[in-house]
C-alpha cells in the first residue's frame, strides 16, 4: 500500500464577493466523476449535499524560530491528516480560504509538513477577483495582491460587469503582477472545471511539457507587420525616428492567421535573446535572425530585402512602423512600387510597472556555474525571502546533461533533475514573483553566474 | 520491576488472536480488566471482542456521523466515551455497548477526549474550547476560548486538567474554576505528555521539536534536531524515561539525574517507516512501537534510554493504534485497513516466564 498516488489539493482563494462559493458549488455539481471533499472556511456555504465538507477556522502558525517560511496553517494539517485516513472515499480536495488568508502558509503546508506532504500533493493555486472590484482592492489591501502574485490560474470573474476596455487594462495590471499565472475571463465563476483542477502547477516537468516557455509573454517588439512579396529586390525604408537604432526580426514563410502571429512571435522573442547583428543602411537583412538596424544617419535609411521565391515574409520590428515612417518599396527602376502590409499586430511590449508586486523574468542561453548560481540564490531567498513569494524557473548547469527544473515558495526551494537536454539550444529561464524586487540587481546578480 | 534489570530478557510476540473491523482502526483499548477489548474505526464502527479469544462481543455502526476521532475507556473499564465529526460525545457501557448517554456540543469536531485518573470527571476538548462532565454526564465545567484549537489534553492529578494548544500549556483547577499555571512558548504544540506525578510536560511542536517544562521548578528545555514533528510521547510508569518520535526513530530522553539536559538520548532504529504509535507497558521498562510500515517492535530499555528489541512483528498495514493489556502480557495493534492482532507476549527472565507480573 505504500506506493500509491499523493491525493492532489486546489486552492481556492480570492476576496470576498469574488464568487469562490459559486465556483465551488458549480465544480461540486458538474459531473467530472471526482469524489472531492472541501475544506471550507468558518463562512464557508457550500450548497450541495455533498459527502465530505469540512467546516475549520483558519489558524496560521508560526513557527519559534521566526521564519515566516515555516509558518504553516495548523487547521490544514489536523484536517487533512485525519482525512488522509478515508483515503477510499474521496480522491481530490478543496480548500476554500476566506479572503482575508495569506496563500504562503497554506502552500507552505504541503511543503514543510512531512506527514502532509506524504499524502497529498499541492495541485494548484486558483484565485478569483471581482473584475469590478479588484482595481480598489489591491491599492487597499496586502492580501489581495498576495492572491494575484501566488495564483497558478486567476479567474477574472465578473466580466458582464466591465467593459471591455477597463478588462483589458486589468488583464494587464494583473499580468504584470504575476506572469506565470493564467488569466481567465468568466462570467458568474463559469470557468471549464479543466481550468481549475489537475493542474499540476507545482509539478514543473508537467508543466513545460504542455507549455515550454511558462511564461506568458512579454514581447522585446511591439509591431509585426505581414507583407505578400514578390520574387525580387526590396527596400526598407525608414525615415527619422526616435531611436538611433532599432532590433527586427524578419521572418519568412510568415502566415497572416493570429495561430500563425503567435508562433511567428514566439520564433522572434527566441531570436532576440540571441546575440545581435548591426546592419548599415544598404545592407541586406538576413532572415531568422536578431538584427539591429543602424539608423543614426540624418534622413531616410534604407536595407535591402532580397526575396528569391515569392513568399509572404513578417518583420518584428522594436517599435512600431509608424514611428519611422517605415515602408517597403520594390527596387524597380521604371516604377518602384511601396508594397503595404497586407496585416499588422501590435504587441504588449516590455514596459514599467506601477504595482508593488511584480513579476520578472529573466532569459539567458548558455550554462550556468552550479556553484555561483547556488550561493547567489541562496542569497537572494535568505535576504529577500519574505518579499519573494514564488520562484519556477529552468536552468542549464554546465557539464550536466539533464535540465534542472525548480520552484520556491518564499525560501522553501526545490531543484531536481528533468529530461535531458539533447539537441535543444540550453538556456534558463527564471521567474520571481515579489513584492518591491529590484530588477537590476537581480539581473545582473543571473549574469555573473553564467559562464 | 527493578528487580529485572540484571537480566537481559528476551521477549516474543506468540500467536494471540486476529479479527477485523469494517474500516481504518483509529482507537483501541483495553475494557474489564483486560477481558475486553474494543476497537473504533475511522467511520464510526465500535467492535468489542473478547479479551482472550478475540470473538465478537458486540457491534456498533456509524455511531458519529462523518466519523469517530477518538474513545477514552474509563479507568474501571466498565464503561467508555467516544467523540466525532458530529460534535457528539457518546458514553456506552463496555459490557453490552449500550449507549448511556449523548452528549452534544455543536458543529465543531471533538478530538480530544479523557476520563480523569479517579474516573470522576470526563474531559473533552472541541475547537478551543475543553469542558467537563462527570460521570452520568452532567456538565461540570467549560473553559474559555482558548488562542487556537486544543492539541491536546492530559489530567495532572483528580482536579487539575492540562491542555495544549498553539503557543501554551495551560494548567486548569476544575473544582475551583482557576488556572493554575500558564507555560508560553511560541510554536504549535501537537502532543503532550505528562510524567505520573504530573510535574514533567512535554510538548511535541511543529517545528519539529520536543520542548518539555518542569513544574515544580520552572525549568524548561527544548529538545530540536527531530527529522520530523514529534506526534507521539510517551512517558514509562516512573516518570523516568520519555519516548518520542516524529520520524522511524525513536528518541528516548532520560530524566534520571540531571537529565535529560545535555545528555545524548537513546536511540531506537527499528522502522523503516516514520512511527504512527508509541506506547510503554504499564509495568517496566518496554516501550512498543507501530510504524506506518506495518512494524510493531517492543523494546526493553536501560536507564539511560538506550535499549534492544525483545520482539516484533508484522501488523499488516500502517498501524493505526497499539493497547497493552493492563497485565503486560498481550500488545494489541490495529491497522489501517481494519485488521485487528494480538499477541501474547511473553518475556523469559528469572523470575518469571509470563510476563512482568
Amino acid at each position: 500500500m505504500r506506493i500509491k498516488d499523493k491525493v492532489p489539493v486546489t486552492i481556492l482563494t480570492g476576496f470576498l464577493g469574488s464568487g469562490k462559493t459559486t465556483l465551488l458549488n458549480r465544480i461540486l455539481s458538474e459531473e467530472h466523476g471526482k469524489r472531492i471533499a472541501v475544506i471550507e472556511n468558518e463562512y464557508g456555504e457550500v450548497g450541495i449535499d455533498q459527502g465530505l465538507v469540512i467546516n475549520a477556522d483558519e489558524e496560521v502558525f508560526e513557527m519559534s524560530n521566526g521564519c515566516i517560511c515555516c509558518t504553516v496553517r495548523g487547521d490544514l494539517i489536523r484536517v487533512l491528516g485525519n482525512l488522509m485516513k478515508r483515503r477510499d472515499k474521496f480522491d481530490y480536495v478543496l480548500v476554500e480560504t476566506t479572503g482575508l488568508a495569506d496563500p504562503g502558509p497554506v502552500a507552505q503546508t504541503f511543503f514543510i509538513d512531512e506527514e502532509i506532504s506524504s499524502e497529498f500533493t499541492l495541485d494548484g493555486i486558483v484565485t478569483l477577483v471581482d473584475a469590478a472590484h479588484i482595481d480598489q482592492q489591491l491599492g487597499r489591501s496586502d492580501e489581495s495582491s498576495e492572491q494575484v502574485a501566488f495564483a497558478d490560474v486567476l479567474v477574472l470573474n465578473k466580466t458582464d460587469l466591465v467593459s471591455g476596455d477597463a478588462l483589458d487594462s486589468l488583464e494587464s495590471r494583473l499580468r504584470d503582477m504575476n506572469r506565470m499565472t493564467r488569466i481567465i475571463r468568466a462570467e458568474n465563476a463559469k470557468v471549464p472545471i479543466e481550468t481549475v483542477l489537475n493542474l499540476s502547477a507545482f509539478d514543473l516537468d508537467q508543466i513545460l511539457k504542455r507549455r515550454p516557455t511558462f511564461l506568458e509573454p512579454e514581447y522585446p517588439f511591439e509591431w509585426t507587420g505581414v507583407y505578400d512579396l514578390d520574387a525580387g529586390k526590396y527596400e526598407l525604408m525608414l525615415e527619422e525616428g526616435p531611436d538611433p537604432e532599432m532590433s527586427v526580426v524578419a521572418l519568412a514563410n510568415q502566415g497572416e492567421s493570429e495561430e500563425e502571429l503567435k508562433d511567428g512571435a514566439e520564433s522572434s522573442v527566441r531570436l532576440y535573446a540571441e546575440k545581435s547583428k548591426s546592419l548599415e543602411p544598404g545592407n541586406t537583412i538576413p532572415f531568422g535572425e536578431h538584427i539591429i538596424l543602424k539608423l543614426e544617419e540624418k534622413g531616410d535609411k534604407s536595407f535591402i530585402l532580397d526575396i528569391e521565391k515569392g513568399s509572404k515574409i513578417g518583420l518584428y520590428t522594436q517599435h512600431t512602423a509608424e514611428e519611422f515612417n517605415m515602408k517597403i518599396i520594390k527596387i524597380d527602376k521604371n516604377n518602384p512600387k511601396e508594397i503595404p502590409f497586407k496585416i499588422e499586430r501590435f504587441w504588449q511590449a516590455e514596459h514599467e510597472h506601477d504595482d508593488e508586486v511584480t513579476s520578472i523574468a529573466i532569459e539567458r542561453f548558455g550554462d550556468v556555474d552550479p556553484e555561483k548560481l547556488n550561493t547567489w540564490l541562496g542569497r537572494l531567498l535568505s535576504e529577500k525571502g519574505v518579499d519573494i513569494f514564488r520562484t519556477k524557473g529552468f536552468i542549464s548547469y554546465s557539464g550536466n546533461p539533464q535540465r534542472i527544473v525548480f520552484q520556491g515558495v518564499h525560501m522553501l526551494f526545490t531543484a531536481q533533475p528533468d529530461k535531458e537536454w539533447g539537441n535543444e539550444p540550453r538556456r534558463n529561464q527564471l521567474v520571481f514573483i515579489g513584492r518591491n524586487l529590484d530588477e537590476k540587481e537581480m539581473r545582473e546578480g543571473f549574469e555573473k553566474c553564467l559562464i | 520491576m527493578p528487580d529485572i534489570e540484571s537480566f537481559s530478557p528476551r521477549g516474543m510476540f506468540h500467536e494471540g488472536w486476529t479479527a477485523e473491523v469494517n474500516d481504518y482502526a483509529i482507537v483501541c483499548g483495553w475494557a474489564i480488566k483486560g477481558k475486553l477489548f474494543i476497537v473504533g474505526d475511522v467511520s464510526g464502527g465500535i467492535f468489542a471482542f473478547e479479551g482472550d479469544t478475540g470473538k465478537i462481543i458486540w457491534e456498533k455502526e456509524k455511531t458519529h456521523s462523518g466519523g469517530l476521532l477518538a474513545m477514552s475507556i474509563h479507568p474501571e473499564g466498565e464503561i467508555f466515551a467516544t467523540s466525532g465529526q458530529d460534535g457528539n460525545i457518546q458514553i456506552y457501557n463496555c459490557h453490552e455497548g449500550k449507549l448511556i448517554k449523548t452528549l452534544d456540543l455543536g458543529k465543531a469536531w471533538v478530538e480530544h477526549l479523557k476520563w480523569s485518573n479517579d474516573g470522576l470527571f470526563l474531559a473533552v476538548a472541541s475547537s478551543k474550547k475543553v469542558y467537563i462532565f462527570n460521570e452520568i454526564g452532567d456538565e461540570k465545567w467549560v473553559s474559555d476560548d482558548h488562542p487556537s484549537t486544543v492539541s491536546a489534553i492530559k489530567w495532572s492529578n483528580k482536579n487539575e486538567l492540562a491542555t495544549a494548544c498553539y503557543g501554551r500549556v495551560t494548567f486548569f483547577d476544575i473544582e475551583n474554576n482557576k488556572t493554575n499555571q500558564k507555560l508560553e512558548w511560541k510554536g504549535s504544540l501537537v502532543s503532550m505528555e505528562l510524567s505520573p506525578d504530573g510535574d514533567i510536560v512535554a510538548c511535541g511542536s511543529q517545528d519539529n521539536s520536543v520542548h518539555f517544562w518542569r513544574r515544580s521548578t520552572g525549568m524548561d528545555a527544548e529538545m530540536t534536531g527531530y527529522p520530523g514533528k514529534p506526534s507521539h510521547l510517551s512517558f514509562d510508569e516512573s516518570g523516568k524515561l520519555l519516548a518520542t518520535s516524529g520520524s522511524e526513530r525513536i528518541t528516548v530522553w532520560s530524566f534520571i539525574g540531571d537529565g535529560p539536559e545535555g545528555t545524548i538520548p537513546g536511540e531506537l532504529f527499528h522502522h523503516t517507516e516514520p512511527i504512527s504509535s508509541l506506547a510503554f507497558s504499564n509495568k517496566g521498562m518496554l516501550v512498543a512501537s507501530g510504524s506506518r510500515d506495518g512494524s510493531v517492535v517492543a523494546s526493553f530499555l536501560k536507564k539511560d534510554g538506550n535499549g534492544d528489541p525483545v520482539g516484533a512483528a508484522f501488523a499488516g498495514d500502517l498501524v493505526g493504534a497499539i493497547s497493552w493489556r493492563p497485565d503486560d502480557c498481550a500488545l494489541a495493534a490495529v491497522n489501517a485497513k481494519g485488521v485487528v492482532n494480538v499477541w501474547k507476549f511473553k518475556v523469559r527472565t528469572n523470575l518469571s516466564s509470563e510476563g512482568f507480573k
